[in-house]
């Protein structure tokens, strides 16, 4: 992780706004958050509040109607598609609700691909991998394909694959939705010790209750806004 | 390290939908395999027309008079010392290997008689020894011999010409023709020899005699109308005629000569075979056209069925532009691989069942001739390089040309849509 002081994300009144034929829909309307590193935050809300949508301005996925963004000190809005990519690659982990393995990877090579790109040298690749593997249990699963994974298994890549890279934080949207309960409860463990462990910065988008409870901040959204923002000791 | 991650997400993705993937590799396959065959067969088909046309008129190259071509006068001559010099030129170590036959003719209009009549013909005196190496003539001989270096007042004649002036071996004729006094003159020869060419206009006008015996009719002497070159094949025209021009340039200059290749001096023949290569690029062309739009249609299915993973790739910091190459070395990929043995198979099978030539007669009867060319009914095809070359080119320019619209679609996804996609 960085030893940046910057916060790991900053919104300033961020709009989104879809035109879907003549309705317009605001998606998001005027949020402004800062999640500093090191936070384990759960940003919550029905379907349709907007969290999703917050989480993919954050993550330079989409680009906001108006307002600002800063991720790592780094100002997306303006930012080149180039540029977002490299931002992408260097300061943002991913974890989807659908797992979103490449198909054609063993767990290793998805493990590793965001590093492939920075040009991380093989040995620590491969010394990041074994650590990570080791911690979510993943160890002597490398050389599968995520279709001989169980759901479970495949997140924990998926998680591993986000944290590899080292990013400034790790955006998950619904992470436990396609997992039973004691499997969520299991990757939710992951992904703690991981934030204490290690100190990376992860941020949800759920409407799982046990999300909920385990997170150190709880932001609420209702209708693109943000309803409540309380952080427990 | 981007680009083998790149190629190697590209590989495994057209080895994930193998069926599709071998399946439009087989599309490709066997256009790559017919585009060989056809054009193999199709050049070897021209150079038989080319060496049948030009054997029979002026050679690869010729060497005239400039005005020569449109008089077809004596008076439009190559002088002896214009003539030697052509001559050594062609001797030239530069362009030997190059050069198959050189003959030195004179070529003139006249009227043959016979006791039954009288026909125009198109007397040809030729060194008979030089001649048998340039034309086909000799070997199309149905009576008695070709010329030979001895001969003084022999004839070579045609069925056509032997029909008409009811001539057998031994009989004589007469010619008539402008000598250079402008003057007629009249030779009487004996025929020595039949030959049957199958050009109709070849067995009823031309006449072969020897080069001295018309140098002394017509007062001549040692001029010729022309200088023909039978080359090892057409490919060697442009070097060999550059090279006379170069050696030739002031009797060129001085318009005294003027160096042509076939095409210039036999342009019927020329636009025969332009016709019929355009009539083969347009069918491949359309061929290749359907092959393309199922290029296309692979591709693009197999872009849309992966679009949340092109967007999981740029959410993971593969930039639009790198998205976009995964696709086109998927395309390139595929059409080099599959274009490759293509070639491979059509080269192959080409050479296995029609290395010895593909045996048209059954269809085509006998005698197919045109502008002055009989048609050989096998057809031996011609490997060249070049064409295995351009063959290559062109099928990876299908392939780059298919599959730049799938990876446009690729590099330009919404991101976030991509990941709603299918879930």
């Amino acid at each position: 992780m960085s030893e940046s002081n910057t916060p790991a994300v900053r919104t300033e009144g961020i709009w989104k706004v879809f035109q879907q034929e003549a309705e317009e829909i605001q998606a998001v309307r005027d949020v402004s958050l800062t999640v500093e590193r090191g936070e384990f935050t759960a940003i919550a809300g029905p379907s349709g509040s907007g969290k999703t949508t917050l989480l993919n301005l954050i993550g330079g996925l989409t680009r906001p109607t108006r307002g600002r963004v800063w991720v790592a000190g780094q100002e997306v809005s303006e930012m080149s598609n180039q540029q977002l990519a490299q931002l992408r690659l260097d300061q943002v982990g991913f974890v989807f609700q659908a797992f979103n393995l490449l198909p054609v990877l063993t767990a290793m090579e998805n493990a590793e691909f965001p590093m492939l790109l920075q040009g991380v040298a093989a040995d620590e690749r491969a010394a990041r991998i074994d650590e990570l593997f080791k911690r979510t249990g993943m160890s002597g699963l490398e050389d599968r394909r995520p279709g001989k994974l169980s759901g479970g298994q495949q997140q924990r890549v998926a998680v591993v694959r986000a944290v590899a890279s080292r990013p400034a934080l790790v955006l998950a949207d619904e992470p436990t939705a396609n997992l039973d309960s004691a499997t969520s409860e299991a990757l939710l463990d992951v992904m703690l010790e991981l934030n204490r462990d290690l100190g990376v910065t992860f941020v949800f988008a759920t409407h799982d209750a046990r999300v909920m409870g385990r997170s150190r901040r709880l932001v609420q959204m209702v209708d693109g806004r943000i309803d409540s923002d309380e952080t427990r000791a | 390290m981007h680009a083998r991650t790149i190629v190697v997400l590209a590989m495994r993705n057209l080895r994930r939908q193998m069926r599709r993937t071998m399946l439009t590799a087989a599309v490709m396959v066997i256009g790559g395999a017919l585009l060989i065959f056809a054009f193999a067969l199709s050049d070897g088909t021209h150079e038989q027309w080319i060496d049948s046309g030009i054997r029979t008129s002026t050679g690869h190259v010729t060497i005239e008079q400039p005005e020569f071509r449109t008089s077809r006068r004596i008076e439009n001559r190559l002088a002896t010392d214009l003539r030697r010099k052509t001559e050594h030129a062609l001797a030239s170590p530069e362009i030997a290997g190059q050069v198959v036959a050189v003959s030195s003719r004179l070529s003139i209009s006249a009227l043959a008689s016979s006791a039954a009549g009288a026909r125009p013909a198109q007397i040809l005196a030729v060194d008979p020894v030089a001649e048998a190496r340039f034309s086909t003539l000799d070997d199309q001989l149905v009576e008695g011999r070709y010329l030979e270096p001895d001969d003084r007042l022999a004839a070579y004649i045609g069925v056509g010409l032997a029909s008409s002036l009811e001539l057998r071996l031994g009989s004589r004729l007469v010619v008539q023709a402008e000598d250079t006094e402008h003057e007629i003159a009249a030779q009487l020869l004996r025929v020595v020899g039949i030959f049957r060419n199958g050009v109709p206009e070849v067995d009823q006008a031309v006449v072969h005699i020897p080069l001295q015996t018309a140098g002394e009719w017509l007062g001549s002497h040692h001029d010729v109308t022309n200088v023909g070159v039978v080359l090892t094949g057409s490919t060697a025209v442009a070097a060999v005629t550059a090279h006379l021009e170069r050696a030739l340039v002031d009797p060129i200059a001085r318009g005294d000569a003027r160096v042509m290749g076939w095409r210039e001096a036999n342009p019927a023949l020329a636009a025969a075979i332009a016709i019929d290569s355009f009539g083969n690029y347009l069918m491949f062309g359309i061929l290749f056209i359907i092959i393309a739009f199922g290029i296309v249609n692979t591709i693009l299915m197999s872009v849309l069925h992966r679009h949340r993973e092109f967007g999981v790739l740029q959410a993971l910091g593969l930039t639009p532009g790198q998205t976009g190459t995964i696709v086109l070395v998927e395309g390139l990929t595929l059409t080099a691989v599959s274009g490759f043995i293509g070639v491979s198979l059509g080269l192959l099978a080409t050479w296995y069942f029609f290395g010895d030539g593909l045996d048209m007669s059954a269809l085509m009867g006998e005698d197919m001739t045109f502008s002055g060319v009989v048609i050989d009914p096998v057809m031996v095809p011609q490997f060249r390089l070049v064409r295995i070359a351009q063959i290559l080119t062109f099928i990876l320019c299908i392939g780059a040309v298919a599959s730049i619209y799938p990876a446009l679609r690729a590099a330009k996804i919404d991101i976030a849509e991509s990941m709603k996609f299918e879930r």
